[in-house]
């Protein structure tokens, strides 16, 4: 999503200093009372953890991170070629082995191992563990999609976006660890930051909770890979990613923020950081040694960055997850009649072909589309600047001049999202269900074809947006109480958007997804204060959209 | 092929204030000796429905009985999403290049002439019902609108005479419809009874305010709600209940369109060098089919002319071959399918020929209601199912109840059951 961009550039001449103290404190990344807890993790060659992702009936994603040597640092090209083994078996104990092999890794990929392990059957609990010398890593767990003609009676998600290290601990990662009930985890993007120490923190005062490693914005491949590294110590993260496979897009922040198709806001040539592309082609390789997903279809390294794929579970749901940052053109300046430019676009042709075809009658009942950022309309012309302006802060939405658009979402390419509802409509396609990150809020809404007249006609489908497991929302930007100022200018926002059921500027946590053939529910659950490692997680909120009616309504419970 | 209605017994029965007129198959046994089986099907359609509509609050009895049974949410009409040839396909469990019906309306090349598919010779395959007839069971329809009680003709063992019907949308109303199908229970018991309920349909038809606030289909809703439950009461009061499955579907969905989102093909068609008077159109509303009446040798470049002067209008949303595979349509859809945007309607020959502000035949109008209830233990409890529903699957679906086989040929649809 967006961040201020002025506040980057205040605290760059100020990053150093921070960074080399940081630096100190914990090398490897992770703070330095994570590194206290937990020695023998840290001196095991998978120090990184594992992880599972992009189940599909017969298929599953392992990966994890081998520290062969003590030179062999994330990020360092050190260490010697080697042999990974690894074991997939329907037991925790690994009595009943159902696939092993063996992986080359090094240097050349960060000493990374990804697995597309093959031949499982469908709906099924594995348990996958790595092997190096004598040393064995965790064990994971993870789970095959269904057939793709079962009919599961239902399926369901955990929910989560916007996972700032240095803004906190991811105790909403630790509250869907400890739940037992889900099938897998959607992450709809900025999985990490960019941000050096000081840059993008906790509140309005930006302070690093834990702080990044590298202690600079990540530019070079060696920044990135470390920095992947530093999030994949996180007690908590590895926790949710050997508890269950993760089905995960990128936003902006995994290369830059308000990253577009040739450019980023926080890209900056003056500052040294030289070609855009040739950044973000290097947070791309990163991003493809370091997460389990198929990039281009496959585990293989370097055959392409396409990353908009689908995952079917049986006939009930299929996943289709976008990329709205690597074919976008550039944002405009300003909201305005440029926004409903044709020729602009936030998928890019194929993209939007592709996105049409998912959203298609005979394929699975559920069309979840898994989507960086909202689609629902969002109109504040009626706001005053004393509220648009914090609002504009933490979430760039209210154009201050009253035109209703945020240009970082689908707002600023509306012909984009005309095509869509327009295809929905055409074909009356119906069930589909739009789950979306990046705005640091949780929302529930209606797509209406016409929001002006809403609720008078139809609607094409329903969002559901989940809040930020850390990164700053409207009451950490205005530095105000809980439910003060955000609780006026939700009220607003819905009295000017009736499509707009729920939204929650205030809280951060974690979203539970479950769908089923009658309905989607979603269940949002909010986390004390970021800053403390144990604070209380609570259920706070629960919508449902029934099938076939493009409505949401509250419910009483969550599932 | 069945026989005529022409020859059968026609009985007269009173039924509230309303008089209503049955004809039967000469010889058909009385009601205590008719029935073969104790099982008993029930298909009712409501024509014309939204899926969403179920969940509007105005039908509290459909939105019951589909919770209490087996649901479908994925659920289909199939092209061309019009009333005649998804009834025929729901009693015959086949694909209109099987029925010979494709649509409403089409241009038939015998007659010269545009006339709907009313007559008993269109369908040119077998039916459920009569194979249920061969079987020994009886069976009936109770049909509210004029085409579809003459397209039917005389296969069933029982057949109601739609009356009284209202001026220009030919049809009985639904309180009159359910008369007939609780009379036709009570007096002949058929062990399939088809029923059509037409007023959603023809009140979404000719609803002004459709595109808005949709105040005469509301109405309408509501009302067809009460009749349903008045025959699932009946069912109950007959004690058949616990032999019945009950499916409920819609034949399609409904869209509508406001007086400037018409299109008429037939002046820019008659503007092509190639195609002037040489093409004939079948308006169905969403669907223009479009006929070449050309010399065969230039068939193939018309078609081509055809589809690509109709992709150019404003508010088409495609135009297929009708030999496109998926479609299955068969040679009575001529050569050229041309859909509709959502929010537009086809007015052909010229843009005042279709004044009715709701049609379907598009792809707009494809999902459909589509649930089983009833009290025999061969249907689910509170049961939703992803599956693909369609309006194909309803014969073999009474078909496997009643252990009654498959056409030569296999059916195109599939048990749901």
């Amino acid at each position: 999503m967006t961040t201020p961009p002025l506040h980057r550039r205040t605290v760059l001449g100020t990053a150093s200093a921070g960074a080399a103290a940081l630096a100190v404190a914990c090398p490897d990344g992770g703070s330095a009372a994570a590194a206290a807890e937990a020695p023998a993790r840290r001196r095991s060659p998978f120090r990184h953890g594992v992880a599972s992702g992009d189940p599909l009936p017969h298929a599953v994603l392992i990966w994890t991170r081998l520290t062969p040597t003590a030179a062999s640092t994330p990020g360092s090209g050190q260490g010697p070629r080697v042999a990974v083994r690894w074991e997939v078996a329907t037991d925790a104990a690994f009595q009943r082995v159902v696939r092993r092999g063996t992986f080359q890794t090094g240097p050349a990929r960060d000493h990374t191992v990804k697995v597309d392990v093959t031949g499982l059957e469908p709906a099924t609990w594995y348990h996958y563990r790595f092997r190096y010398g004598a040393a064995t890593s965790p064990v994971g767990r993870t789970r095959t999609a269904p057939a793709a003609d079962a009919t599961p009676d239902h399926v369901r998600f955990g929910v989560v976006s916007c996972a700032n290290l240095q803004a906190g601990w991811f105790s909403a990662y630790r509250g869907l660890a400890a739940r037992d009930d889900l099938h897998a985890v959607l992450h709809l993007g900025d999985y990490l930051y960019e941000y050096g120490p000081g840059q993008y923190g906790y509140g309005i005062s930006d302070r690093d909770i834990r702080p990044h490693v590298p202690a600079h914005e990540m530019v070079s491949l060696a920044d990135y890979r470390q920095r992947h590294a530093q999030y994949k110590q996180d007690p908590d993260l590895q926790a949710l990613h050997a508890k269950y496979p993760w089905i995960i897009t990128w936003d902006d922040h995994e290369v830059a923020n308000d990253a577009y198709r040739d450019g980023a806001e926080n890209h900056n040539t003056d500052l040294g950081e030289g070609s855009f592309l040739k950044r973000r082609a290097r947070a791309h390789r990163a991003y493809d040694e370091w997460m389990p997903v198929r990039m281009d279809g496959t585990a293989r390294l370097g055959d392409g960055d396409r990353l908009f794929r689908r995952l079917r579970f049986g006939r009930l749901a299929e996943i289709s997850m976008l990329d709205l940052r690597s074919y976008r053109d550039a944002q405009v300046p300003f909201p305005g009649p440029a926004v409903s430019d044709p020729d602009r676009s936030i998928t890019g042709r194929q993209q939007l072909d592709w996105l049409k075809q998912s959203l298609s009658r005979g394929r699975a009942q559920w069309k979840i589309i898994g989507n960086p950022v909202m689609i629902a309309p969002v109109d504040f012309a009626a706001l005053p600047h004393d509220l648009v302006d914090p609002v504009n802060d933490v979430t760039g939405l209210i154009p201050r001049d009253g035109i209703p658009y945020n240009v970082d979402q689908w707002d600023g390419y509306t012909d984009d999202r005309r095509e869509v509802f327009e295809h929905i409509r055409d074909h009356q396609v119906t069930d589909a269900l739009f789950v979306t990150g990046d705005i640091h809020s949780g929302w529930a809404c209606e797509l209406p074809y016409d929001a002006s007249t809403y609720p008078v006609g139809d609607s094409a489908g329903v969002e559901f947006v989940c809040s930020s497991v850390t990164s700053n929302n409207l009451k950490d930007i205005t530095g105000t109480p809980p439910h003060s100022t955000s609780t006026v200018v939700e009220g607003i926002i819905k009295a000017n958007n009736r499509h707009i059921k729920y939204l929650n500027f205030d809280d951060h946590g974690f979203s539970v997804l479950d769908v089923t053939p009658t309905r989607a529910q979603m269940d949002w659950y909010v986390i004390g204060d970021r800053a403390e490692r144990d604070t209380p997680i609570t259920w706070s909120v629960s919508y449902a959209t029934k099938t076939g009616t493009g409505r949401v309504e509250q419910v009483s419970e969550p599932v | 092929m069945s026989g005529q209605i022409r020859g059968d017994r026609r009985t007269f029965l009173k039924a509230g204030a309303a008089g209503l007129v049955f004809s039967t198959v000469a010889g058909t046994p009385g009601r205590a000796d008719a029935a073969r089986s104790r099982k008993r099907a029930y298909v009712l359609v409501i024509d014309g429905c939204r899926p969403d509509e179920i969940d509007s609050g105005l039908t509290p009895h459909l939105a019951a009985l589909r919770d209490g049974g087996l649901r479908f949410p994925q659920a289909s009409s199939m092209p061309v999403m019009e009333t005649i040839p998804n009834h025929v396909m729901m009693m015959t469990g086949l694909r209109p290049d099987r029925t010979g019906v494709p649509a409403n309306s089409v241009y038939d090349r015998a007659l010269g002439e545009v006339r709907d598919m009313d007559r008993p010779s269109d369908i040119r395959c077998d039916t459920l019902i009569g194979r249920l007839n061969r079987r020994g069971h009886t069976t009936g329809t109770v049909l509210s609108k004029t085409y579809l009680y003459g397209v039917f003709g005389g296969r069933a063992t029982h057949r109601w005479e739609p009356s009284p019907t209202l001026p220009i949308t030919e049809h009985a109303p639904d309180v009159f419809t359910i008369d007939a199908a609780i009379t036709m229970l009570e007096e002949f018991d058929p062990s399939l009874m088809f029923v059509n309920l037409g007023d959603i349909d023809r009140f979404g038809h000719a609803d002004l305010t459709g595109t808005t606030l949709r105040l005469a289909r509301r109405l309408a809703l509501a009302d067809t709600d009460l009749q349903v439950q008045r025959f699932l009461d009946a069912l109950e009061a007959q004690g058949v209940w616990e032999q019945s499955i009950v499916i409920v579907l819609a034949d399609h969905s409904m869209d509508w369109s406001t007086p400037d989102k018409v299109i008429s093909l037939t002046g820019p068609l008659a503007a092509d060098p190639l195609l002037a008077g040489n093409v004939q159109i079948a308006d169905n509303g969403g669907a223009d089919l479009l006929y070449w009446t050309g010399p065969e040798a230039q068939r193939a470049a018309a078609v081509g002319r055809m589809r690509a002067i109709a992709r150019a209008q404003d508010g088409v949303l495609a135009a297929y071959p009708r030999t496109a595979p998926w479609l299955r349509l068969g040679p009575e859809a001529g050569d050229v399918v041309v859909f509709c945007k959502a929010g537009w309607r086809f007015s052909d020959p010229d843009l005042f020929a279709n004044p009715i502000p709701g049609n379907h035949g598009h792809p707009a109008t494809r999902s459909i209601p589509f649930f089983i209830g009833g009290g025999h233990r061969a249907v689910p409890r509170r049961t939703a199912s992803s599956r693909v529903a369609r309006t194909i699957d309803v014969a073999p679906t009474v078909a496997a109840f009643f252990g009654a086989g498959a056409p030569r040929g296999g059916y195109d649809g599939r048990s749901l059951l």
